[in-house]
C-alpha cells in the first residue's frame, strides 16, 4: 500500500499561532456578538450612522464646490475636496470611537452584576483574562465594523483626488488603536465599579478632564515657548517644544492633523522637522510624527487599562 | 463512602457582624446535604467561600480534596453552583445559554450538542431548545439552571434555595430532578427555607443560626435526639365523645400528650394529635387497641415534619 501523502510544511508551522486559536475559541466573544448582532438595534445604529455620514461628505463636498473660486471639476479644487472630505470623515469617525467605544465596554462587567449573572461566570473555568479580552474584543469588532462600513464613502476621496495611500494606512491604524483605547477605557471603568452608570459617568469624565486639561496645558505651553523664543535657554525652548510635541500626540484630533499638515508641508511621514524659535544651539528638532506618538502612547496606555482589569476581575470578594 | 467537602474553622466577619463562626463540617460523597437556618444565618456566605466567590478570613474549605485557597480553579471544576438569585441572558436562547457556559467548562465544541440534548432532555426543557432564555417561566429558568451546573459534570452540586419563588407543581419538579440527579452519584448541597423539601430529600442536614452551626448530622439521628417523641394524627368520627377519646388514647403506653385539632380537617371528624414515644411495633399495639376499644378510627399516622420541631428547638429565632 502506497504512503498516504504528507505534507512538505512542519504541523507546527500549519497549525495556527495558540493565540489566535485561544482567541476564537473565547466563548465570551461568541455570546456578546450574538447579543449585540441580534434583533434591529444593531442594524438600526448602523444605518443611522451611515446616512450621517453621508450627509456630513455631502455637506462638506457642497460647502467646497460652492466656495471654491474655480470650476468644481477643476483638479485643484477636486484634489482639495478629497482632501477635505477625507478629513472630515476621519475625524468625525474619531468622534464617534470616543463616544461610542466608552458606552460599548461600560456595562462589560457592571451590567454582568446588575444583571446577577457574574457569580455564574466566576465559578466556571473562564479567567479573568479570557472574560476581559472577550468583552474587549467583542466590543472593538462591532466598532471596526462600523469603521469599515464607512470604507466606500471614504474611497469617494480617492475619486476626487487629493489623497494617498500612506494617508489611508495612517488613519486606519490610529482608528484601530483609538478603537482599543477607548473601549479599554469603558472596561477599566467596568471593572472597578459597582454599577454601569458609575462606570459610564467616570469614563466620560476621565475623556473629558483629559482634554481638558491636556488642552489647557497646551495653551500654557505654547505661550510659554513664545515668551521663552526670545529671552529662554536653548534646553529650556527645546524642553517646551518636544512637551509640546508630546502633547499633540496625546488628542487623536491634534496628531492627526499636525501630523498631516507635516506630511503636505514637508512629505514627512515618520520623521519631522521640527523649527526651532529663538537662540537655540540647534535650528532644527528631529521628532518622530505625531501620530506614532499618539499610537505608542494608546498602545501603551490599552495594555495597562487591560491589565489592570483583569486583576481586578480576578481577585475574589472579601 | 469517602469525605468529598470538608470546613474545618471557618470563619468570615463583615465590619463588626460576624457572618460564619467557626464552622466545620464534612459532607460525604453521593449524599444530599441540607443547610437550613433562617435568614442571616450564614447559609449563603458558607456556600460561597465553598465555590470560591469570597474568601474565608480564616479556616479551610476542601472539595474533592482540593483547598479554595490554593486551587480554586480546581474546584470550580468539582463544582456546579446556582444562587438563589440568578440571571440569564435574555439575548440567547436556550441551546446558546448552555453551549455557552459548556464553553465555559472547557468542554470541546464537537462535544457541546450532544451533552446539550442530553441535558435538556433530563430537564424535561427540549421543546424549548430555540426559544429565548428570557420567555421561558421562572420554573423552568431553574431547570435551566440545573442544566447549566451539570454541563461539566461535576462531582457537587451547590445549590442555593433551588426551589424559592417557585410554584408547589414546579417545586415538586425539581425535588424530583434533585433526586434523579442525586442517583446519578452526584454530591448535592443545597439550603431551603422549604422544610418539607429537605426532610423529603436530605440524607443528612447542619443547621445554622447567627453564624454558627448549632446542629448536624442524620435526620432520623437529630430528630430522635431534640424530638425523642413521634408526632401522631389520628382522625375519628364525629359521633364519638372528644373527652372520652382523648382519655383512652392519654392511657395507653408511650402516649405522653393529646391534643385536640379544632377547626382542622374534615367538618364530620374528630382531629387528634399526640407526643407518643415507642418504636413501630409500639405504634401498630397503640392502633390495635384504639380500635379494640371502640374508637372509630378513620386516619392513623405519623407526621414527618420533624424537621419543623427539629429546627424550632434548635435555633433561637437569632437573626443577623
Amino acid at each position: 500500500m502506497e504512503e498516504p501523502l504528507t505534507s512538505p510544511i512542519p504541523k507546527k508551522v500549519l497549525a495556527p499561532p495558540n493565540v489566535f486559536r485561544r482567541a476564537a475559541e473565547n466563548p465570551v466573544i461568541l455570546k456578546e456578538l450574538r447579543g449585540r448582532m441580534r434583533g434591529r438595534r444593531a442594524f438600526i445604529v448602523l444605518t443611522a450612522y451611515l446616512v450621517l455620514l453621508g450627509l456630513l461628505v455631502c455637506t462638506v463636498y457642497g460647502f467646497i464646490a460652492q466656495q471654491s473660486s474655480t470650476s468644481p471639476s477643476d483638479p485643484s479644487t477636486r484634489q482639495l475636496a478629497g482632501k477635505v472630505v477625507f478629513s472630515s470623515v476621519i475625524l468625525f469617525e474619531f468622534l464617534l470611537i470616543g463616544f461610542i467605544g466608552p458606552a460599548l465596554t461600560a456595562g462589560a462587567i457592571t451590567s454582568e452584576r446588575e444583571h446577577q449573572t457574574y457569580d455564574l461566570l466566576r465559578t466556571t473555568l473562564l479567567s479573568a483574562r479570557s472574560l476581559v479580552f472577550g468583552k474587549l474584543s467583542s466590543a472593538c469588532m462591532y466598532l471596526l465594523l462600523l469603521i469599515l462600513t464607512a470604507v466606500p464613502i471614504e474611497a469617494l476621496a480617492f475619486l476626487l483626488g487629493g489623497i494617498g495611500l500612506e494617508e489611508l494606512l495612517v488613519s486606519g491604524l490610529m482608528l484601530v488603536v483609538d478603537t482599543l483605547f477607548f473601549c479599554a477605557l469603558g472596561l477599566f471603568c467596568s471593572s472597578f465599579t459597582k454599577r454601569t452608570l458609575t462606570a459610564t459617568v467616570t469614563s466620560y469624565a476621565i475623556i473629558l478632564l483629559s482634554v481638558l486639561v491636556l488642552g489647557i496645558a497646551t495653551f500654557l505651553l505654547v505661550a510659554f515657548t513664545s515668551y521663552y523664543s526670545s529671552s529662554g535657554s536653548s534646553w529650556s525652548i527645546t524642553f517646551l517644544t518636544g512637551t509640546m510635541w508630546l502633547m499633540s500626540a496625546t488628542n487623536p484630533f491634534s496628531a492627526a492633523i499636525v501630523s498631516e499638515i507635516f506630511l503636505i508641508q514637508d512629505q514627512a511621514l515618520f520623521l519631522v522637522k521640527v523649527p526651532l524659535s529663538g537662540q537655540t544651539l540647534i535650528s532644527t528638532l528631529y521628532l518622530p510624527s505625531p501620530w506614532i506618538l499618539h499610537v505608542g502612547l494608546y498602545l501603551v496606555l490599552t495594555a495597562l487599562m487591560v491589565l489592570i482589569s483583569i486583576l481586578f476581575v480576578r481577585r475574589p470578594d472579601r | 463512602m469517602s469525605t468529598i467537602v470538608e470546613i474545618q474553622g471557618l470563619n468570615k466577619q463583615f465590619g463588626r457582624r460576624k457572618a460564619v463562626d467557626d464552622v466545620n463540617l464534612t459532607v460525604e460523597s453521593g449524599e444530599i446535604f441540607g443547610l437550613v437556618g433562617p435568614n442571616g444565618a450564614g447559609k449563603t456566605t458558607t456556600m460561597r467561600m465553598l465555590v470560591t466567590l469570597l474568601k474565608p478570613d480564616k479556616g479551610e474549605i476542601r472539595v474533592g480534596g482540593y483547598s479554595v485557597r490554593k486551587a480554586p480553579r480546581d474546584v470550580r471544576r468539582q463544582i456546579g453552583f446556582m444562587p438563589d438569585f440568578f440571571g440569564v441572558y435574555g439575548d440567547l436562547t436556550v441551546y446558546e445559554y448552555l453551549d455557552f457556559f459548556g464553553a465555559c467548562y472547557t468542554i470541546p465544541a464537537a462535544q457541546r450538542p450532544g451533552l446539550i440534548k442530553d441535558l435538556l432532555d433530563l430537564v424535561d426543557i427540549g421543546s424549548r431548545r430555540d426559544d429565548m432564555v428570557d420567555t421561558l417561566s421562572r420554573g423552568l429558568k431553574q431547570r435551566l439552571g440545573l442544566a447549566r451546573v451539570l454541563i461539566h459534570d461535576p462531582n457537587v452540586l451547590v445549590l442555593d434555595e433551588p426551589a424559592s419563588g417557585l410554584d408547589p407543581r414546579a417545586r415538586v419538579e425539581i425535588r424530583e430532578l434533585l433526586l434523579e440527579v442525586a442517583h446519578l452519584g452526584k454530591t448535592i448541597i443545597f439550603s431551603s427555607h422549604i422544610l418539607a423539601d429537605v426532610a423529603e430529600l436530605c440524607t443528612r442536614v447542619a443547621i445554622m443560626e447567627g453564624g454558627r452551626l448549632v446542629a448536624a448530622g442524620a435526620l432520623d439521628e437529630l430528630t430522635r435526639q431534640m424530638v425523642p417523641h413521634r408526632l401522631l394524627r389520628i382522625s375519628l368520627l364525629k359521633e364519638v365523645d372528644a373527652a372520652h377519646a382523648q382519655a383512652v388514647l392519654a392511657a395507653r403506653p408511650g402516649v405522653s400528650a393529646v391534643r385536640l385539632q379544632e377547626g382542622l380537617g374534615h367538618a364530620d371528624r374528630l382531629s387528634l394529635e399526640a407526643d407518643f414515644i415507642g418504636e413501630d411495633a409500639a405504634l401498630h399495639d397503640l392502633l390495635q387497641a384504639l380500635l379494640a376499644q371502640g374508637l372509630p378510627v378513620v386516619q392513623f399516622s405519623e407526621d414527618t415534619q420533624n424537621l419543623e420541631e427539629v429546627f424550632m428547638r434548635a435555633t433561637r429565632g437569632i437573626v443577623s
